[in-house]
Order: structure tokens, then C-alpha cells, then sequence
């Protein structure tokens, strides 16, 4: 499964997503123009991350952890639709036996990147290790 | 006509009233970027350890999306808006002004009073129960009032003015509180 690399800009956050070392990155500032359009390759990518799990898991007895990092400095109500759409995917993977991790960064400067966290986690019923920087 | 008395009387205005941002003219993505950089700069001066630099940006970025949301293309101005930032002792002050059509008032105050009258608790829970009933992904609108008031923790404020017999001015304000 090739890498999805997406380098941030202005509006867009950058994504680097890497199956080969089980980590999956989202960073930056996110109000993009057209959230669709930015947002579909990522959420296209992302699902079909369980054929891989899957086939990992049964063929070569591999069950390691997928580690989902989100570290947005902001986002906004739009982009949180989105970002919703893939933490329901990652929701989805966990409840199907796939060892799963989203760890939830912010800055402990301002509280409502912190607020988002335990908003989403809340919202669609999944702990989040949540992180200061 | 705009003459240098007029300007020094425009200067005296953004200084008492501790304006430290004023725009006005036609706002697109592209406009919105470029303000948006120079307003993140503007902010990282007074940047503090309660973060309200970063606040005071996310509901910038926030109520100048709900411009475009509420400006209907059946209307000649309608990315012609105004922003304000303004500052006093104790709470940094953020106003979007933008033409709308007095057709769209009704829906739009219903919305707005709704937000106004609920507590922050109930906020949250209308703001969950939004983001997963609506996954059509359309800008609804009213996912970023409310974001925008869980946010500021103070009550949203509004008004339209007037214009002409089709269209009003809607002015959107919100206040952030400095902590000390």
C-alpha cells in the first residue's frame, strides 16, 4: 500500500500516512477552500486500510497497533465533518478486533483544540490519549 | 469624498475605539488567506500563556466563513463585507458586516436567537447532535454559529440595518474575554 503524503499549505494540513510503519499523521491548519475535494483521497486511503489490517492479521499473523495522530492547530466546522468521517473509520477498525490508537495533540496554550478531543471522543465513543506539547 | 481630514478623523475613530483591524471590500478564499496571515501575525505579539491569540483566531477564521454562508448569489454585494477587530482592557471584540437579502432574515434570526438563548452545555450538545445527524457535508451554516459561541463562552450578538426593500446589512459580533 503506497504512502499518502499531502504536504500542508496555508489552508490544508499536511497527511502523511505510512502503512509500512503503522503510522498515520494529520497536522496543521485545516479550512481548506473545498473540504470535499481535500478530504476524499484521505478518507478513500483510509478505507481501504482494513483489507490491509486484514490481510496482515490473517496471512502473516501481524497485529500490530495502528497509530492514528491528529495534530491540528485548528480546524474548522466544516473540516470537522471530515474529521469525524475518519475517526468513524478508525471507530469501525477498532470495534472489528484491529489493535487501534489515536493519540489527540494540542497545544496547552488554549483549550479548544483540548475541547475538540474530548468533544470527538465523547461523540463517537473511543478513548483518545490525549497530549499536551 | 474622502479627504485628509476625513482620514485623520477615520484614524482617530480605529484609535479610541482600539481597532486594531478593520476591513472592508470583497472577500474570496484567496483575500481570507492572505488576511487571516497577517492577522495570525498581528496576534502572535500578544501572544499569552492562557492562548487566546489562538481564540481569538479560530473565531475570526469561523465568523469570516459564515460571510460567504449567508451571502446569497442572487445578491449583486454579496461578498462585499466588512471585519473588525477591536481590543479594550478586558475582551478582544470580533464583527463581520455583509449584505444579505431580507428574504433570508427570518430563518437566519430564528437560528441566531436559538444559539443566543442556549447554555454552554446545551451548545455542546447541539453541536454533537448536528455533526452526526447532518453528514450531507454541505456549509451549514449553523455548525459554525454555534462552534463560534461554545467558543467565545459569551453571548453571540446581532442586528440588521436596512438597505434597500430586497436587501440589510447583518452585522454578526462575538467577544472573547481576557483573562487575567
Amino acid at each position: 500500500m503506497d504512502p499518502l503524503i499531502i504536504e500542508a499549505t496555508l489552508d490544508s494540513p499536511a497527511v502523511i500516512f505510512n502503512a509500512s510503519t503503522n503510522h498515520f499523521l494529520i497536522s496543521g491548519e485545516s479550512r481548506p477552500e473545498n473540504a470535499g475535494k481535500f478530504y476524499s483521497p484521505v478518507i478513500d486511503w483510509i478505507m481501504k486500510l482494513e483489507a490491509m489490517a486484514f490481510y496482515r492479521k490473517q496471512e502473516m499473523q501481524d497485529d500490530s497497533t495502528l497509530v492514528f495522530v491528529f495534530k491540528l492547530d485548528y480546524f474548522n466546522s466544516t473540516s470537522a465533518k471530515y474529521i469525524l468521517d475518519i475517526l468513524l473509520i478508525i471507530k469501525k477498525l477498532s470495534g472489528k478486533g484491529y489493535k487501534t490508537k489515536v493519540e489527540w495533540h494540542y497545544d496547552k496554550r488554549g483549550d479548544d483544540i483540548l475541547d475538540a478531543g474530548n468533544e470527538f471522543s465523547k461523540m463517537i465513543d473511543l478513548k483518545f490519549d490525549i497530549i499536551a506539547n | 469624498m474622502t479627504q485628509v481630514s476625513t482620514a485623520f478623523e477615520v484614524y482617530k475613530f480605529m484609535s479610541e475605539k482600539n481597532i486594531l483591524i478593520a476591513f472592508t471590500g470583497y472577500f474570496d478564499h484567496l483575500v481570507t488567506t492572505s488576511l487571516l496571515k497577517n492577522i495570525k501575525n498581528k496576534l502572535s505579539v500578544i501572544q499569552s500563556a492562557t492562548g487566546i491569540d489562538k481564540k481569538v483566531y479560530n473565531i475570526l477564521v469561523e465568523s469570516i466563513e459564515n460571510i460567504s454562508k449567508y451571502a446569497s448569489s442572487r445578491n449583486p454585494h454579496q461578498n462585499i463585507a466588512m471585519l473588525l477587530l477591536c481590543k479594550s482592557d478586558n475582551h478582544f471584540t470580533v464583527i463581520t458586516g455583509n449584505h444579505i437579502l431580507n428574504n433570508d432574515i427570518p430563518a437566519l434570526k430564528e437560528k441566531l436567537d436559538k444559539v443566543a438563548s442556549l447554555s454552554s452545555a446545551e451548545l455542546k450538545k447541539m453541536y454533537r447532535e448536528q455533526m452526526l445527524s447532518k453528514r450531507t457535508h454541505e456549509n451549514s451554516a449553523g455548525l459554525g454559529i454555534i462552534d463560534i459561541a461554545i467558543k467565545s463562552g459569551n453571548q453571540i450578538k446581532y442586528d440588521f440595518k436596512q438597505l434597500t426593500d430586497q436587501t440589510s446589512f447583518y452585522l454578526f459580533q462575538t467577544e472573547i474575554n481576557i483573562q487575567k
